[in-house]
């Protein structure tokens, strides 16, 4: 049994997050792996050594400040959890949330979880458009494929981005890398969603738990037919333009 | 000034023609050219409308509201201009005035009544003083290019603040809508439906305002109609929905047609429109409301909207072969799954057809899809006979479907749009939905036009 934590679906919900979620339940469900998701809101319970896979999605600015306070009371635990192998998938503001601060337009400084050696900062322009992103799991290199909305620029410290940007801005448009990635915890800029049509780095995710579950991580072959469609079709408007290449 | 209003209308006109000559809409360029001339054309135009400026405003139902109220106005013998074609920015606000005015700068009409899109309420209400405003309701729509929703609700209430000359006509039933009466103390008609058996079947889905505005609490819901719309009360401010004047109970929809009871001023009628699903109800109401506080008598207003038949992709009917088939124009979650709920109510097999672009127009950013509950769709597939995908995120839908459960033998990809609403037209299932955002609508409507008759519903 995979046990799967959504936190804060009721405020961080914007752009269609969701479908991480019914992506990676979906795919676990359709391989005959027991799946439970449990939904987490502010002051409900939740136990993070526990779980395998958390995943944090982003909201608007009002949101994000009320689920900040409610997380920095769970902040070591939630820490502890990662360092000790819990698989985190942290989107847009879910992402910035794991840093060290955020720094706004009025030059005011709002701390993060501090969990990951990075900040953010307000940027002059808004950070919007489709985004390709060329990153590499088990050293076999591949394309993701999402669409950015941001208007904070992440700059990372001594920490690995995860992936390099083929088309679009990434976290701030300037050192043309995208995402954070530390341990078994990816952070992205990425909607679309992104592990609907990015199946490789789904199943990547599922491995990891099942490896954390202490099972066996080979997972069954899917048809991906759709999702390789999808993946492809923004690919040759991005990066190939009319070169066809699977995903 | 008068000499460079003329200017400004015949510039406008004249583009109006030459884009008309070349097949293009054209519905907005000509306000874009005359503005270019004379900068106040639309306050010169609109200062002239008799007996007053109606704007209608919100982020689903603008169009379908405008229309029934312009029907309710037209029957009731009252000269009406609107921009019936759904141009709802400045331009095309200011182009429908234009369309209607005489070359020396005369706009003879007694109502403007203008659908104007949300972000653009400052800009022209800074232009029109409005004697009505009507708000629809607030959803996510295009998030890309309005980002969040509080950014638009904020910029509507800067732009109503100023409007003490206006009454509000609003939807009691979306906290989003309801909250303008307190927080501009411009006077206010609610209208809202009741609770009926359909309620509450759709509490899953995202809802966007279920924060109170006030004091940002958690709302109490009773009751949900869908999304954030039905009867709700803070619990940690006095804010609750408010008490329609205009109300509507036990909702039924039947053949093609919704009907309802409808009480207001201590009388009860029987509303029935030629139009399915809910939403199209609360926009009965809202015309209905418009024609009640204008003082029209409330039997024609009623036949008035019996009458009223959908524009373009508002469930516009067509009958190819003795099989009707329904165009309907998506364009947010909220807007989607009503759709949906449609499609699901209606008894029968169905073909389906899906066409998601994503030009600035439609939303760059196709993420909504998720929000959007196909989930019913797979929970009993056996209603559903084929779907086919199409537009430039084809693809995505059918991922998008194929992760809600429906089985993928169902589901095709066909970029060529006249064979994939050929092959929902031609399907073995009685009748056919096609789904399509802004953009490829339009192409849509002519394409099912050149292979179905126009028509055919409620029988």
């Amino acid at each position: 049994m995979i046990r799967v934590c959504h936190l804060y679906p009721d405020l961080l919900n914007l752009y269609g997050d969701r479908g991480n979620i019914i992506a990676f339940q979906q795919r676990c469900k359709w391989r005959d792996i027991p799946v439970h998701v449990q939904s987490v809101n502010r002051g409900d319970k939740v136990c993070f050594r526990e779980l395998d896979f958390v995943f944090l999605g982003g909201g608007s600015d009002r949101e994000q400040i009320l689920i900040a306070t409610d997380l920095m009371k769970r902040r070591d635990e939630f820490a502890a959890a990662i360092e000790g192998g819990l698989v985190v998938l942290a989107i847009c503001g879910g992402y910035q949330l794991l840093g060290a601060y955020y720094l706004n337009r009025d030059g005011e400084n709002i701390p993060g979880l501090g969990i990951l050696d990075f900040y953010t900062r307000a940027g002059e322009r808004r950070l919007v458009g489709n985004v390709a992103v060329e990153v590499s799991l088990n050293g076999v290199p591949f394309k993701l494929v999402g669409f950015e909305n941001h208007s904070g620029q992440t700059f990372l410290g001594d920490i690995r981005p995860l992936g390099r940007v083929l088309s679009g801005n990434g976290n701030n448009g300037r050192d043309g890398l995208e995402g954070v990635w530390h341990k078994n915890v990816f952070g992205s800029y990425l909607h679309g969603p992104l592990l609907p049509k990015n199946v490789r780095l789904t199943d990547y995710l599922i491995g990891l738990c099942l490896e954390r579950r202490g099972l066996n991580k080979e997972l069954m072959l899917l048809d991906d037919d759709f999702e390789n469609r999808a993946c492809e079709a923004m690919l040759l408007r991005l990066v190939h333009r009319g070169n066809k290449l699977f995903c | 000034m008068k000499l460079r209003l003329s200017l400004a209308i015949l510039a406008g006109k004249i583009t109006a023609w030459v884009s008309r000559f070349y097949g293009h809409k054209g519905s907005s360029l000509p306000g874009v050219v005359a503005r270019r001339i004379y900068h106040g054309a639309l306050r010169d135009l609109a200062a002239q409308v008799g007996r007053g400026v109606l704007v209608i405003s919100g982020t689903n139902g603008k169009t379908t509201t405008t229309n029934m109220i312009v029907k309710i106005l037209g029957d009731a013998g009252y000269k009406v201009t609107s921009n019936l074609e759904g141009a709802n920015l400045i331009t095309g606000v200011t182009a429908s005035l234009i369309k209607d005015a005489g070359i020396w700068g005369k706009l003879n009409c007694d109502y403007a009544v203008l659908e104007v899109d949300e972000a653009s309420m400052p800009g022209v209400l800074r232009e029109v003083n409005a004697g009505v405003v009507v708000l629809t309701n607030f959803f996510r729509d295009q998030l890309d290019r309005y980002w969040e929703l509080d950014k638009i609700t904020g910029i509507i209430h800067d732009a109503l603040h100023k409007q003490k000359q206006a009454t509000l006509i609003l939807n009691a039933d979306d906290p989003l809508v309801a909250q303008f009466q307190k927080t501009t103390s411009v006077p206010a008609l609610f209208y809202g439906l009741g609770a009926n058996d359909q309620s509450a079947r759709t509490g899953a889905q995202t809802r966007d305002g279920k924060f109170c505005p006030f004091c940002g609490a958690a709302l109490d819901y009773r009751f949900f109609h869908y999304s954030q719309l039905g009867l709700y009360s803070c619990p940690g401010c006095e804010f609750s929905r408010p008490v329609p004047q205009v109300e509507a109970f036990e909702p039924k929809v039947e053949g093609g047609q919704t009907r309802c009871r409808l009480v207001y001023d201590g009388r009860e009628v029987e509303l029935a429109v030629q139009v399915q699903g809910l939403y199209n109800l609360y926009n009965a109401l809202a015309a209905f409301s418009v024609g009640l506080h204008l003082g029209l008598d409330s039997g024609p207003a009623l036949d008035s909207l019996g009458r009223y038949r959908p524009v373009t992709g508002r469930m516009e009917v067509f009958n190819y072969k003795g099989k009707l088939a329904y165009l309907n124009l998506v364009k947010n979650p909220t807007g989607f799954n009503e759709g949906l709920a449609t499609l699901c109510a209606a008894k029968g097999s169905k073909d389906v057809f899906i066409a998601i672009n994503d030009n600035d127009a439609d939303g760059r950013d196709v993420s909504w899809l998720w929000d959007v509950d196909f989930e019913m769709l797979g929970e009993d597939h056996r209603l559903f006979n084929s779907f086919v995908c199409c537009g430039l995120r084809g693809e995505e839908m059918a991922v998008r479907l194929k992760y809600a459960g429906v089985p993928i033998n169902k589901v095709s990809i066909n970029a060529n749009m006249h064979q994939a609403i050929k092959s929902a037209l031609a399907g073995s299932a009685g009748a056919a939905y096609l789904f399509s955002t802004y953009t490829a609508l339009w192409p849509a409507q002519k394409m099912i036009k050149k292979l179905a008759v126009e028509g055919g519903a409620a029988r």
